[in-house]
């Protein structure tokens, strides 16, 4: 038998368990909440249809597209921040010895192994209304009253980057990484200061690391319901709560359908605007 | 700032390993002291404990609500495992074997649940385990944790699969072997590292997986649906016994992938 016959069309039927479990756990489901997300609720009773209804009710509401855009500021912001702490640790990493790159890599992958909950729970000790900080304060008298650490959206977006941040360290490690390092060697041996040469050289050939760390971080920050209903408590409300909201409590699931389809346009659009600027950027 | 330092690199050097040690300070120390607050003795969280002692790990460990969320995690995750670990390289290997010109296509489609929210994903499992009748049951979290698991097992097998040698398995078979026993004898203990790091990814995410669960049960909770439901309630010392036990074994689980990849690589000799 020639090689080419193994390059075949035969091997495809390995897919088949995969592809059967797929489309029930996956197409389908996907399917029904776009279906959904065009029927009616009323009193209780679902109608399916083609009607528009529940994506008037996003926009007219006056509450969803408000949350809407909370959920979305927040993950630019929970993405800033995770870029910021993010950055020197993947430059770090590309210049120091093997040794110390073991650990901190280490150090950033842990995490993407750590249970959320488990480390929420480790904030909350810290955060909390008697936790580490403001029981540490108020012994040395410094406050007299537990400051607001938590329940609040610094609580959210601390406990969001804690987790996110590895998704942001990895990406832009890859990026630095695959810099070759002559270029800046050349450019200070010419005289650049270190500033110079990160400005004009090492940052701009890491910025599709940095595009592919910041899609990321948006994307899971977007759909992230954990973190904010423990640090958040009901005082910071994001999309994923309300969806998951208006299934469990009122049951109403065109309603929640067509927040699901918004949620993924929103990301779609990211992902494409990413792409986009990939694209500009490879071209220069 | 002393004005030699502007000469050299070392100045930015030293800021940026600051810089870094903060970070990792910020990434590490809430687990630690989680850990160090867990082995208190009192029947209060406080840092550092007044006094030491397993107090909280004896009552977790004979608690019914807290064992049976534990076994009924382990359950799942020990189902989930092997299974998205056959399935998985199944599709890893007609990914690598079948027709060139699909395979982006379908290697798209194989891991997109990894990209979709799993909000999204678990609202969809919920309305379909409704109409099948099959909520909060294994027979709605198994199919529902293998989506999620079955895109790593592909991505880690498949990066292996494109640095393995195909001749070798080719010389099994002109020797005799059929497809099935080349593979089984040749192919497989080779790429056993990415086997045994798509499992572990596997049953972390399972052991894990809180959201689609969530959406699942009505009655049942596994380990993370537990702590949860026990936090919006008390935060108590036996949530961060709890968490230190889960963090053990995810740490276990970790540091075996992690000195797994140095042996790996070590291995790479040979090709």
């Amino acid at each position: 038998m020639s090689r080419n016959s193994d390059q075949n069309y035969g091997a495809l039927w390995l897919l088949t368990p995969t592809v059967l479990l797929y489309v029930a756990t996956f197409f389908v489901p996907l399917i029904m909440l776009g279906v959904l997300s065009f029927a009616k609720f009323e009193a209780s009773v679902t109608t399916i249809g083609f009607y528009f209804d529940n994506y008037i009710k996003i926009f007219s509401d006056g509450i969803t597209l408000k949350i809407f855009f909370q959920t979305v500021r927040l993950s630019i912001v929970i993405t800033f921040w995770c870029l910021i702490l993010g950055y020197p640790v993947a430059l770090l990493m590309r210049k120091c010895s093997p040794k110390m790159k073991m650990i901190l890599l280490f150090c950033v992958v842990s995490p993407l192994l750590t249970s959320i909950i488990v480390r929420n729970v480790a904030w909350l000790l810290i955060l909390g209304r008697s936790g580490l900080i403001n029981d540490t304060l108020i012994q040395w008298g410094l406050i007299s009253r537990p400051l607001p650490l938590m329940y609040n959206e610094f609580g959210v977006i601390l406990a969001v980057v804690h987790v996110y941040l590895s998704f942001m360290v990895l990406p832009l490690f890859g990026a630095l990484n695959s810099i070759n390092s002559s270029i800046e060697e050349a450019a200070s041996s010419l005289g650049a200061p270190y500033w110079r040469v990160f400005l004009s050289i090492t940052l701009p050939l890491s910025l599709p690391g940095v595009m592919a760390g910041c899609t990321l971080v948006f994307i899971l920050s977007m759909g992230v319901y954990l973190t904010p209903v423990i640090m958040g408590g009901n005082f910071v409300l994001t999309l994923p709560m309300l969806i998951t909201e208006s299934v469990r409590e009122q049951y109403d699931w065109p309603f929640a359908s067509a927040m699901a389809l918004m949620l993924l346009l929103a990301i779609g659009f990211m992902v494409i605007l990413s792409s986009g600027v990939q694209r500009l950027v490879g071209r220069r | 700032m002393s004005s030699q330092e502007h000469y050299g690199s070392r100045l930015p050097y030293k800021f940026l390993v600051g810089l870094v040690a903060l970070v990792i300070f910020f990434l590490e120390a809430p687990l630690i002291i989680l850990i160090i607050q867990s082995f208190t003795a009192e029947s209060y969280l406080a840092f550092p404990p007044p006094s030491y002692g397993i107090r909280w790990y004896k009552e977790v460990l004979t608690s019914e609500d807290w064992l049976n969320s534990i076994t009924l995690s382990l359950t799942i995750a020990a189902v989930v495992t092997p299974l998205s670990l056959v399935l998985g390289t199944m599709a890893a290997f007609a990914l690598d074997r079948g027709p060139k010109k699909l395979k982006h296509g379908l290697q798209t489609i194989m891991i997109a649940p990894m990209v979709l929210p799993h909000i999204v994903l678990g609202l969809g499992l919920f309305k379909m385990a409704l109409q099948l009748d099959i909520d909060d049951s294994m027979l709605a979290y198994i199919p529902a944790h293998l989506t999620i698991t079955i895109p790593f097992v592909i991505i880690s097998v498949g990066a292996s699969l494109q640095t393995f040698e195909q001749s070798l398995e080719e010389a099994a078979r002109s020797l005799g072997a059929n497809r099935f026993w080349a593979v089984w004898y040749i192919t497989l203990p080779i790429i056993q590292p990415a086997l045994i790091a798509g499992g572990i990814f596997s049953f972390i995410i399972s052991f894990d997986e809180f959201i689609i669960t969530f959406f699942l049960t009505t009655f049942q909770r596994t380990l993370p649906i537990e702590m949860f439901s026990t936090l919006m309630y008390q935060v108590k010392p036996s949530i961060a016994a709890v968490s230190t036990l889960t963090l053990a074994v995810t740490a276990f689980l970790t540091a075996m992938l992690i000195l797994r990849g140095q042996v790996t690589s070590g291995d790479k000799v040979i090709k």
